[in-house]
């Protein structure tokens, strides 16, 4: 195996300037033979890439796949269940992992599975470093492999679990009579939850359906030292070194092995890393990746900064305060106070302001009126104005700044006493969440110790995310109900997701969602759809 | 996006160093880093954590090297240097137990008696045959972790031997009290400050159970502590049947050692090449698969009693044949001879143990009024007053097989059968507190009688010279005939094993 590996390697060290053949080979071989390198659409990941990737499909292909795992993280954060964290992830799979169906028409079929191949490969790089990074990254890829799995055909199941090459024996019908009785108490309660699942609620499963669903199963053996869980609860019968596995249970045994498989795998990689530092190009991008350093590419539409056709300006943008999220509530609660803001508030909540569609001109006088209350027109003009014209791209470098996610806002210095920028679900102490919390609406039930116990355990944007459920329940009811529109149930990321997110759900319920809103709603665009 | 300015289109690919790939899952074959795990503790340090509470609850001195200072001291002042080589010996009458036992302090083997059974009397031989599985020395010996335990309390780690002579000749210089048996490490042991500690790894070992009685102490009424007689040693003869036919039947094993632990337990070695390799993971698992109590160790549950859904119906095979094995000998050995709920100070736990509240306060006021029940009339209290009460809300018949169960199934250490750091008194040491040979028997021929035990002092009357013509060449005989079996189907095994890595080089 390890002979195998070195000498390809150093074969495609001889080819180094291939690139263009490459080329040619999709061209005249088709598709065909490229993909016969990935011949099932899930995969154990057991070979290395060999094949060279641009510098830009590394890293955008290893932060897809991060987007990817980073939702399952937050919906595993949120304790939804398999079947919700199904729903949340459809989506995000097919905009950045897809695997579509072999039948489906389709030239990119190679494309995308090398995509998938490629992109976990860079992470487990990026992600070998730390125990703690290991941890995370086996668990979030073990969910997302059991996500595809399940995605997976019968048949195309049938065919990946003999590719594994696991020691399986199918259990004679001379051991499944002597075993019967055994076999039968070892199965009873999986596979009654199991009829029970697939039966109308109410319904009373007997002894004999279960006795007779057995008489049907392939009973497979395995030595135990291939499952350890199944052992150790005593979940399946076990004899002469052989544990006996249901085709009902091979779903999991092969989850549990693909995720001892891959921690085997990081800690032999963490051992080949110190090789790859010298390509030093890798190292920033790999850096980067493992510091989970990712902007949600929040797509404000192009639409704010000339923002004419924008329903917010310097008068209304208070009326707006229910639908942003609590770090900007809180700074605009500050602005409206101490009528100023330090530095760091002042460029978290323009940026924001800005991406839902306040225009520099409109910025500039809700500043001003302000800022006013506080100080002289004279020292407004002397001191502020550059900066805000600047947050527009109106001065300096007159670079088109974009609003800031959660990430950028949380790695800022943390705010002081007088300060109110940050991330109040980090920033606040308890009690003083509770009463932000409770201005929202939501009171001592049990839903804001969800959020305190989230906050506190470090899941600042999951416990906004369970806000914004809280908040806009009604609305999300109303639109699962009716059908009305895309939910997007995903993590928030974003100050501004929230934002969209918030005025789609209104204009669903009030009926005026069309082409405007919709293009108003940047959201919905970059996130919710597709 | 990252700041990445780059666009550059140079091919890179993010195949890293060569060694990544390894498809081998398989628990049998074992490379040299497939039982590493990433347990960062500082093993010279480490005390194993039933030292403390080991045969005579002595604390141990922990040594981490023969120039440093000991990290825990004992209650006798004196400190004994633990190296091998220059042994100053102290006298004897500073011993350094503290905890006086109730029973056995009879005899206890002096520093000549010692040297002398090492000298004439322990099968050195054999215990080398036994780790190395072949004739030759090979590396199942050379890096294999021995400790050695003085008489201060001092404890020595990482010892190792090339050959049985070396072994021999240093446990004769070295005089421990008793000497201990690790994992097989990729160098060898003495060797270690050599290498990086994550080189350190244990490689390989037997698969050990420990079972000792103080862990029953909450339904043994005719002892306590370190104490023990034949009524209470029947939970270790009850143990070691439903212990030894779930690792033949079940798990498949062959080569089970059982040995006398020399005073109020027993161990089990599994010296199977395929638990050998076990990884600690693995281990954890099996040993979970036979816990099924788990009163001792990590998962401790609140009153050390499992949870009812491990008796949910269907019982598992497991379960189901080691109730045949309990449920017999319940009324004997349980409500007769122990007769634990008799007194006030336990019948609570019966009354406690019932999942009805009417019926445990029932129970409760009955016995309170009507003093000296036994056991047995209890047991039959509850019948009564469940059928007098018409209580449905359990079935009588299922909680009598629980309370059967919990209060003979095996009572096992997870700790030590997990953990491959872990080390375990060798066979045919000598306890010394007793003066007992840690004997190795075998249960099927017939159970096991701790108090007719070979004992130092009885084999030097026996004969003083001559193993042969004293107690203990049975057990020696016993211990030889496994040998040679282990050695016999290692040697076979190895051939193949040998044969398919061949295979597949070429
Ligand atoms: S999680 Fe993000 S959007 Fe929510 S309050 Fe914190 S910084 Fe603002
Ligand atoms: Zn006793």
């Amino acid at each position: 195996m390890f002979r195998k590996v070195k000498r390809k390697t150093d074969g495609r060290r001889n080819f180094d300037d291939r690139d263009t053949s490459f080329d040619t080979s999709v061209g005249a071989g088709g598709f065909h033979d490229d993909l016969a390198q990935y011949p099932h659409r899930l995969s154990f990941y057991k070979l290395p890439p060999m094949e060279e990737v641009t510098l830009e499909e590394f890293e955008t292909w290893a932060i897809d796949r991060l987007k990817v795992l980073l939702e399952i993280e937050s919906c595993s954060a949120r304790s939804m269940t398999f079947k919700e964290t199904e729903q949340v992830m459809e989506k995000m799979l097919a905009k950045y992992l897809p695997l579509n169906v072999p039948s489906k028409e389709s030239s990119s079929l190679y494309q995308e599975r090398k995509k998938d191949h490629y992109s976990h490969f860079i992470l487990r790089l990026a992600f070998c470093r730390s125990e703690e990074l290991r941890r995370r990254f086996v668990k979030a890829e073990t969910t997302l492999f059991k996500l595809r799995y399940n995605m997976l055909s019968m048949t195309e199941q049938r065919n990946f679990v003999n590719s594994l090459d696991l020691p399986w024996v199918a259990a004679t019908e001379e051991e499944k009579t002597k075993f019967e009785s055994q076999l039968y108490a070892c199965s009873y309660s999986s596979v009654r939850a199991l009829l029970r699942a697939g039966s109308a609620s109410g319904v009373k499963i007997t002894d004999d359906q279960v006795r007779q669903y057995l008489k049907h199963q392939t009973f497979y053996k395995l030595p135990f030292e291939y499952v350890p869980d199944l052992l150790a609860m005593r979940t399946a019968f076990l004899h002469q070194g052989y544990v006996y596995v249901g085709q009902f249970q091979q779903s999991s045994l092969i989850i549990s092995e693909y995720s001892k498989f891959l921690k085997e795998q990081l800690d032999l990689t963490v051992r080949g890393l110190p090789g790859l530092d010298e390509d030093d190009r890798l190292v920033p991008v790999l850096n980067n990746l493992s510091k989970g350093y990712i902007s949600a590419e929040y797509n404000d539409g192009g639409n704010s900064s000339n923002g004419e056709d924008s329903e917010v300006n310097s008068e209304n943008v208070n009326t707006f305060l229910s639908d942003m999220p609590l770090c900007m509530q809180r700074l605009m609660e500050g602005v409206s106070v101490n009528h100023h803001l330090k530095y760091g508030g002042r460029q978290q909540l323009a940026f924001f302001l800005k991406g839902i569609g306040l225009s520099a001109d409109e910025a500039l006088k809700f500043w001003r009126n302000q800022f006013t209350k506080s100080m002289s027109a004279e020292r407004f003009n002397k001191d502020y104005k550059y900066n805000f014209r600047h947050n527009y791209g109106l001065e300096g470098g007159r670079i088109n700044y974009k609003p800031w996610d959660c990430k950028t806002i949380m790695n800022k210095p943390n705010p002081t006493k007088s300060e109110y920028h940050g991330c109040p679900y980090r920033d606040l102490h308890r009690d003083e969440l509770l009463v932000m919390l409770g201005k929202l609406g939501l009171e001592g039930n049990r839903s804001t110790d969800d959020v305190l116990d989230l906050s506190n355990r470090g899941e600042y944007q999951a416990a906004c995310t369970k806000v914004f459920e809280l908040v806009n329940r009604d609305n999300i009811d109303y639109a699962l109900k009716t059908k009305s529109g895309n939910v997007d149930q995903s993590s928030i990321v974003h100050p501004n997701q929230y934002f969209d997110r918030s005025r789609y759900l209104k204009k669903l319920r009030e009926g005026t969602v069309g082409k405007g809103a919709e293009s108003q709603s940047g959201e919905s665009q970059s996130i919710a759809t597709q | 996006m990252p700041s990445f300015e780059e666009s550059d289109p140079a091919p890179i690919s993010p195949s890293p160093a060569p060694e990544l790939p390894s498809s081998q899952v398989h628990p049998a074959t074992v490379s040299p880093t497939k039982h590493q795990k990433e347990n960062d503790q500082d093993d010279d340090d480490f005390i194993p954590e039933n030292k403390t509470k080991d045969d005579d609850g002595d604390q141990k001195m922990i040594f981490d090297d023969d120039n440093e200072e000991p990290e825990l001291k004992s209650s006798t002042s004196e400190i004994e240097k633990p190296s091998i080589i220059q042994q100053s010996k102290p006298s004897s009458s500073k011993s350094s137990s503290s905890t006086t036992t109730t029973t056995s302090t009879k005899y206890k083997p002096s520093s000549a008696d010692m040297k002398h059974y090492y000298e004439r009397y322990l099968p050195f031989k054999s215990i080398f045959l036994w780790l190395n599985h072949s004739p030759a020395p090979q590396t199942d010996f050379t890096m294999r972790e021995f400790a050695f335990e003085y008489k201060s309390g001092a404890y020595h780690r990482y010892n190792s031997f090339s050959n049985v002579s070396e072994f021999k000749s240093t446990v004769l210089k070295a005089e421990p009290t008793r000497f201990e048996i690790g994992a097989v490490y990729p160098i060898e042991p003495k060797l270690r400050k050599q290498v990086s500690k994550n080189v350190m790894k244990p490689q390989m070992k037997e698969f050990v159970l420990d079972i000792d009685l103080t862990d029953y102490d909450d339904i043994r009424t005719c002892c306590s502590g370190t104490s023990i007689c034949e009524k209470c040693w029947k939970f270790i003869n009850i143990a070691i049947e439903i212990i030894d036919v779930a690792l033949k039947n079940d798990f498949g094993f062959k080569h089970l050692l059982w040995v006398f632990s020399g005073r109020r337990g027993c161990h089990c070695w599994i010296s199977d090449y395929r638990a050998r390799v076990m990884d600690e993971n693995i281990r954890r698992s099996v040993i979970e698969y036979l816990d099924v109590l788990h009163v001792k160790g990590s998962k401790k549950s609140n009153g050390g009693v499992a949870s009812l859904n491990m008796f949910r119906k269907p019982y598992h095979p497991h379960i189901e044949r080691s109730l045949e094995v309990l449920k017999d000998q319940f009324i004997d050995v349980v409500i007769r001879e122990q007769d634990p709920w008799r007194h006030e100070d336990r019948y609570e736990d019966l009354a406690r143990a019932v999942p009805d509240y009417r019926l445990t306060n029932a129970l409760m006021k009955y016995w309170k009024t009507t003093t000296d029940r036994s056991s047995a009339d209890k047991w039959l209290d509850v019948d009564k007053y469940y059928q007098n009460l018409k209580i449905q809300s359990f079935d009588l018949q299922d909680w009598k097989k629980e309370m059967i169960f919990k209060t003979m199934y095996p009572r096992l250490d997870v700790e030590v059968s997990r953990q491959m750091i872990h080390l375990l008194k060798s066979p045919f040491c000598v306890h010394p507190g007793t003066g007992n040979v840690c004997i190795p028997f075998d249960p099927s021929k017939e159970k096991f009688n701790p108090l007719t035990a070979p004992n130092l002092q009885t084999l030097f009357n026996e004969d003083e010279e001559h193993v042969e013509n004293t107690s203990l060449q049975p057990s020696i005989d016993l211990f030889n005939k496994y040998v040679r079996e282990l050695m016999k189907e290692e040697l076979s095994k190895k051939r193949t094993r040998d044969e398919s890595k061949e295979n597949l080089e070429f």
